[in-house]
């Protein structure tokens, strides 16, 4: 074993056992240590309805993140192909990312209701602009050498496209549906911990509870699926496009 | 004159897109969205009756209480885990971990820890910014030109004479792309603290409008706070050259 993975080691058991610590220190009520969490972990688990609800949330902002996966992704490589359109767009994409997606929510509400398009909506809005921003810095960045080649090797625009532009945008398309995901969970749980709905609604009504066991278990819950999420999408990073791995391997941001 | 062509470009391309969204406006039946014209005099309204810019100064203390708190704890935490490969391995993953936990899910603990008001809200705002710093200080810090670090090797630099004439410098740059990130995400959380704890200041001012279906007001709220983010963005950034100029002048060359 690497020593990498010795440190790993030590450091994840090192904070869970500060955590247990901590815990049995401060007592339920103020910050449930690893054992009691553990349990509630595993009742929630067989519970049945916990999963279920994480699952219709998620079905949901899937939904969302797709819908900005299909807008962001062509959206940035237009701006960083074509100067017009990075102009013209630029300042609204600056505008919308600064602005925070909590402060909509009560817009979206009175313009959408709280069901299904309103929760699509708030991860539409959180994700599709930093898909944007990848993909127009992928486009930006393509070797122009690249496309020389195959001008060269007589490839019209549409091969160009498909043999050249877009296997060299790959990685950064899937980095954007890597930093649009982790915006789309957190959008998924600020509109639905606003309105009180579906997992979010969970994690509020957990945070009455007298022992802080229940929140901390559904928050383990919401940073299991996190972290697998990330995970998954580096393994296929590193399969569409093996030859990206060292440039994309720097810790996840935003 | 490229330049100028530029702003021009820029501000034909803001003047398309509010006429797009007055003209949508006005097409829809009542007062479904306001058009941009009656958010702009919504704003100017709050602002010089003081209902806008008394809540703005009053949020703003949380703001900055719960940003500096995080740029001293984040910028220092981000060096020691970018110039340490040893401490980067072992804090890496509880990193990643709790940052895929979305800051929000926190609020509810936040409650319990610290109530509802202003301390959960200096809370949330640190909460947010923090990760950002302490990851983009990181990354920058252990990126650094190894070719620096050799050289003041040579000069027989000690490890903290290394840190303050070489490391600091260096990373400079980076740290000051961590306070931007990091700004952004903490008036997000300020906001963020305004309408989850007790609705005070802007966030009370919001949620008055949305029980009075006011979209005018709701959005020259988001108005204002987003001027607020791009204001404080270019700040930071026209501040850059001035504390550096190091880095801008190899930049040009």
């Amino acid at each position: 074993m690497s020593s990498t993975w010795i440190n790993r080691i030590v450091g994840i058991l090192a904070a869970l056992a500060i955590w247990e610590l901590a815990g049995r220190m401060m007592g339920d009520a103020l910050f449930a240590p690893l054992s009691s969490v553990l349990r509630e972990f595993y009742a929630m688990l067989f519970d049945g309805q916990v999963v279920a609800e994480l699952l219709a949330s998620l079905r949901q902002m899937l939904f969302g993140l797709v819908l900005a996966c299909l807008v962001g992704m062509p959206l940035g490589v237009l701006m960083g192909r074509s100067q017009l359109a990075d102009v013209l767009l630029h300042p609204w994409l600056s505008m919308f990312i600064v602005t925070s997606v909590a402060a909509l929510v009560p817009l979206l509400i009175l313009l959408l209701g709280t069901g299904f398009w309103f929760r699509v909506a708030v991860v539409f809005i959180a994700s599709v602009w930093y898909i944007t921003l990848t993909a127009y810095q992928g486009a930006r960045g393509l070797e122009p050498r690249w496309i020389d080649v195959g001008r060269s090797f007589g490839a019209g625009g549409l091969r160009r496209f498909w043999k050249i532009v877009l296997p060299g945008l790959y990685p950064f398309l899937l980095a954007g549906v890597r930093i649009g995901l982790v915006h789309a969970i957190r959008a998924m749980v600020v509109a639905e911990m606003f309105v009180i709905v579906g997992f979010g609604g969970l994690i509020h009504t957990a945070g009455l509870a007298v022992s802080s066991a229940p929140i901390l278990a559904l928050l383990t819950l919401l940073m299991i699926v996190g972290v697998l999420a990330n995970a998954l999408l580096k393994l296929a990073a590193r399969h569409v496009a093996p030859w990206h791995e060292l440039r994309t391997s720097e810790p996840l941001r935003h | 004159m490229r330049v100028k062509h530029q702003a021009f470009l820029y501000a034909l391309s803001l003047l398309m897109g509010l006429a797009l969204w007055e003209l949508y406006a006005r097409a829809l039946p009542g007062i479904v969205l306001a058009p941009p014209s009656s958010v702009v005099v919504r704003m100017a309204h709050g602002l010089l009756s003081g209902e806008l810019s008394l809540a703005l100064l009053a949020s703003l203390g949380a703001l900055v209480l719960g940003y500096a708190l995080a740029i001293l704890v984040g910028v220092p935490l981000g060096f020691l885990i970018g110039r340490s490969k040893r401490a980067a391995e072992m804090v890496e993953p509880m990193m990643n971990a709790i940052y895929a936990v979305p800051p929000v899910a926190f609020v509810p603990f936040i409650i319990i820890w610290f109530g509802l008001f202003f301390e959960a809200r200096v809370a949330l705002v640190f909460l947010m910014a923090i990760f950002e710093i302490v990851v983009a200080v990181s990354a920058g810090a252990g990126s650094l030109d190894p070719g620096l670090i050799d050289v003041g090797r040579s000069f027989g630099a000690g490890r903290r004479k290394m840190l303050r004439s070489v490391v600091l410098p260096a990373a400079l740059p980076f740290v000051f792309a961590a306070l931007r990130l990091g700004l952004v995400r903490a008036i997000n959380g300020m906001i963020t603290a305004e309408l989850f704890f007790a609705a005070v200041n802007l966030g009370k001012v919001m949620k008055d409008a949305a029980s009075r279906f006011d979209t005018a007001g709701l959005l020259a709220v988001i108005l204002l706070l987003c001027i607020l983010g791009l204001l404080t963005q270019e700040g930071l950034k026209a501040l850059e050259p001035r504390l550096m100029p190091w880095h801008i002048r190899e930049r040009q060359s």
